[in-house]
């Protein structure tokens, strides 16, 4: 009995604890934390919000990207501003952006050298308490204790998964440890209790390179993080092991051993009614760069499909076949602004392993504000077998001419009949 | 001395003709006349024609609307008559011809008359409607993506070749309308056989672009064979329907086929949105029986395909 009453104790004890030091350290940082709010310049009303922190005595402020990406990306029509704890508006210029990473530096005017948040000089350790700062939906700052859950493991970008709510408008807002340093930003959440953080080491690259030599124009910084990040990416694709696997009895197709590139199945073999068997493997990459609310860029999709004609001709099999690869579309989301319009070649090409012959169609289309930076599409379709049929399938957004050829011509090569 | 009047419509159609050998000729809405013009605009005593020193003389009778040439609206009365000379009285017209007047040379019988003539048999044109019937229903077969049972095909097949048989079916009425031949048996077998032929262009058509890359020229040459049958179909749905001089029926073939695929693409470039989010690929797969070409290599479809990369980052440029 001794025993369980200490054992409660203990544990009023902890939360209490808990309780005070989160009251402790919301009083010591709440001087430097902002909601940073978009301005409508035409209505002069706040178009979207989210949170930020200072990280400098001389008013730099880090947020998210995805806070101010209307900013960046018209910034005639909009101004930031920011609203201290105090009641204070003030108007934010912007400085630097890691649209890879979803951070921007801001500033504001200041007088005299202000307190500011300390970035952590290490990572945490699995389970160690943390403290996320925001102000979710406009409601005013709070403060959410919750849990470092390491490093999410499917990302290719690093994010931190961190246990605790974190609702739509404390995007932006720090997260700290027990001795009140940031090791983390507020970036998403995935539902009851699952946040995602950004790593605050991305936080302190953005922030010294800065400091080194400030971007040109924001737009040719976001090309360079772009371009360096697509590299990354499909060098890392491109060098990975390409398991080959069997889809349906006969087909061959590749499936790439990396752990950011996650891949689901289906088929219809329950459906007797159904005059085509269909097998469809799915892969793709989780992630994908947010640039505006209408453009996305950075995914990577790839679809195989296998189909067998069931007690029908291969006239009518092929003509169902043809209906199925004719309306393939884009695997990011983006506007006429943002992209020209697809153009496409096809031909007939059989690949050095000479076991298929496929009808290949590439297609791709440009984005306008990030020079040489591309949307592919590319759809293989099987035509050398009467009653079966492959179907290779990939898109990828935001990607270089060199990379995009290299990446076709491996996947076109990998794809193949048993 | 002989002459023969004709009453024409202004389209310069016969609408009666009379041959008369008296030497005074009297032309008028009463029933006295020689020849009576049932026309309000026409006196009962309108006019006259006489046979005075070898040649006719016309003389109007005074008439409240007037006696004209045709060419150029010049009083006709006291008029020396030459063959061919048309007159206007009231809203009517009269033609004016010598027994000697010549008339132009026979045309021969085009070589698609015996064609024609094989096309209306009942047996060719029954053969022809069923091969429709039959290219319809196994395109809605395949097409379908369920199974589907003989009524299902049936019904449809049948409808689609009521609804193509509306086409020689309006044509024959037109002729009927305007006093020709209505020749509806003619219309049909020959309208027909240019839908059949239509289908075997568009299996044609697939073969190519099918068996093609997308740097080829071919396809698109092809695309117009669907555009000669239609004009050759329009064509013959003219000279069988309508008796008309053979540069009229080349005009208004060529009218309608510019009508019909102008029109068509007009309304397919009004429709098109001023930006399209999808791309435009030809996705014509058939079966490997009808590949009759070598494929490519993966290194020369890549090599073929950079120059996309270089085309949309200059339309990237030019739009900003």
């Amino acid at each position: 009995m001794k025993a369980f009453l200490t054992f409660i104790l203990i544990i009023i004890n902890s939360v209490s604890f808990a309780q005070e030091q989160a009251e402790k350290i919301f009083e010591k940082l709440t001087p430097s934390l902002y909601q940073i709010r978009l301005i409508d310049k035409a209505s002069g009303e706040k178009s979207s919000i989210g949170s930020g922190f200072q990280i400098s005595d001389n008013g730099i402020i880090a947020t998210n990207y995805h806070v101010i990406s209307s900013f960046a990306r018209h910034p005639k029509k909009y101004r930031i501003e920011y609203l201290d704890n105090l009641g204070n508006k003030g108007v934010l210029t912007l400085k630097s952006v890691d649209v890879i990473n979803d951070l921007a530096l801001v500033k504001r005017e200041v007088s005299a050298p202000m307190s500011f948040f300390e970035l952590s000089q290490k990572s945490p350790h699995k389970g160690e308490k943390l403290f996320s700062l925001g102000n979710p939906h406009d409601l005013g700052m709070i403060v959410v204790p919750g849990t470092y859950n390491g490093l999410k493991k499917e990302s290719f970008n690093e994010r931190i998964h961190f246990t605790g709510s974190i609702n739509s408008g404390m995007s932006g807002g720090p997260v700290v440890n027990n001795d009140s340093q940031v090791v983390g930003i507020n970036v998403a959440t995935s539902g009851n209790q699952i946040g995602f953080l950004v790593p605050h080491d991305k936080l302190i690259n953005l922030f010294n390179n800065f400091k080194e030599s400030p971007p040109e124009t924001i737009e040719v910084q976001m090309t360079q993080q772009l371009m360096a990040n697509q590299d990354k990416l499909m060098h890392k694709l491109l060098t990975s092991t390409w398991q080959s696997k069997p889809l349906g009895n006969q087909g061959i197709i590749p499936i790439i051993d990396v752990p950011f590139i996650r891949c689901w199945g289906e088929s219809n073999a329950d459906k007797t009614d159904a005059l085509i068997l269909t097998a469809v493997a799915n892969c793709s990459l989780d992630e994908n760069t947010y640039i505006s609310s209408k453009f996305f860029t950075g995914s990577v999709e790839i679809e195989f499909r296998y189909m067998k004609a069931k007690n029908i001709g291969s006239m009518k099999f092929y003509h169902l076949y043809e209906q199925q690869i004719a309306r393939a579309g884009a695997g990011n989301r983006a506007g006429k602004d943002d992209v020209t319009e697809y153009q496409c070649h096809h031909d007939l090409v059989t690949p050095e392993n000479k076991t298929i012959t496929n009808k290949s169609i590439l297609c791709t289309r440009a984005y306008k504000k990030f020079p040489e930076l591309f949307d592919v599409l590319y759809l293989g379709a099987s035509i050398d077998k009467n009653q079966q049929a492959l179907v290779s399938h990939f898109t990828i957004a935001g990607i270089n001419k060199e990379n995009a050829l290299a990446f076709t011509n491996k996947f076109m090569e990998a794809v193949s009949w048993k | 001395m002989e002459i023969i009047i004709e009453e024409i419509s202004r389209g310069h159609k016969l609408l009666h003709r009379h041959r008369l050998s008296n030497k005074s000729i009297s032309i008028g809405r009463g029933y006295q006349n020689d020849i009576i013009v049932d026309d309000p605009h026409i006196c009962a005593q309108h006019m006259q024609i006489n046979f005075e020193n070898e040649q006719w003389l016309i003389s109007d009778e005074n008439s409240i609307n007037g006696t004209f040439l045709e060419d150029g609206k010049q009083n006709a009365d006291q008029h020396i008559i030459e063959g061919g000379d048309i007159i206007c009285i009231g809203k009517s017209q009269l033609r004016f011809l010598f027994a000697d007047h010549k008339v132009s040379p026979t045309i021969h019988f085009s070589p698609f008359e015996s064609f024609i003539n094989l096309m209306r048999q009942p047996l060719a044109l029954f053969l022809t409607i069923f091969l429709f019937t039959i290219i319809a229903g196994s395109i809605i077969y395949l097409n379908k993506p369920l199974e589907v049972n003989f009524s299902q095909l049936f019904v449809p097949a049948i409808g689609m070749t009521l609804l193509f048989a509306l086409w020689p079916s309006c044509i024959a009425l037109i002729s009927h309308l305007t006093k020709h031949d209505a020749r509806v048996m003619a219309q049909l077998g020959i309208s027909f056989t240019f839908f059949n032929l239509m289908w075997l262009s568009d299996v044609f058509e697939n073969i190519i672009i099918f068996n093609s890359s997308s740097s080829f020229i071919l396809p698109a040459l092809v695309a117009l064979i669907p555009i000669a049958l239609s004009f050759c179909l329009f064509w013959l749905n003219g000279y069988i329907g309508f008796h008309m001089p053979a540069k009229r029926r080349i005009i208004i073939a060529s009218s309608i086929t510019i009508l019909m695929f102008g029109g068509g693409y007009l309304i397919e470039f009004s429709n098109k949105p001023d930006f399209s989010i999808r791309p435009h690929y030809n996705a014509t797969i058939m079966t490997p029986s009808f590949l009759f070409t070598g494929s490519n290599n993966v290194e020369s479809f890549i090599k073929d395909s950079e120059a996309l990369f270089t085309k949309v980052q200059k339309k990237a440029a030019s739009k900003k």
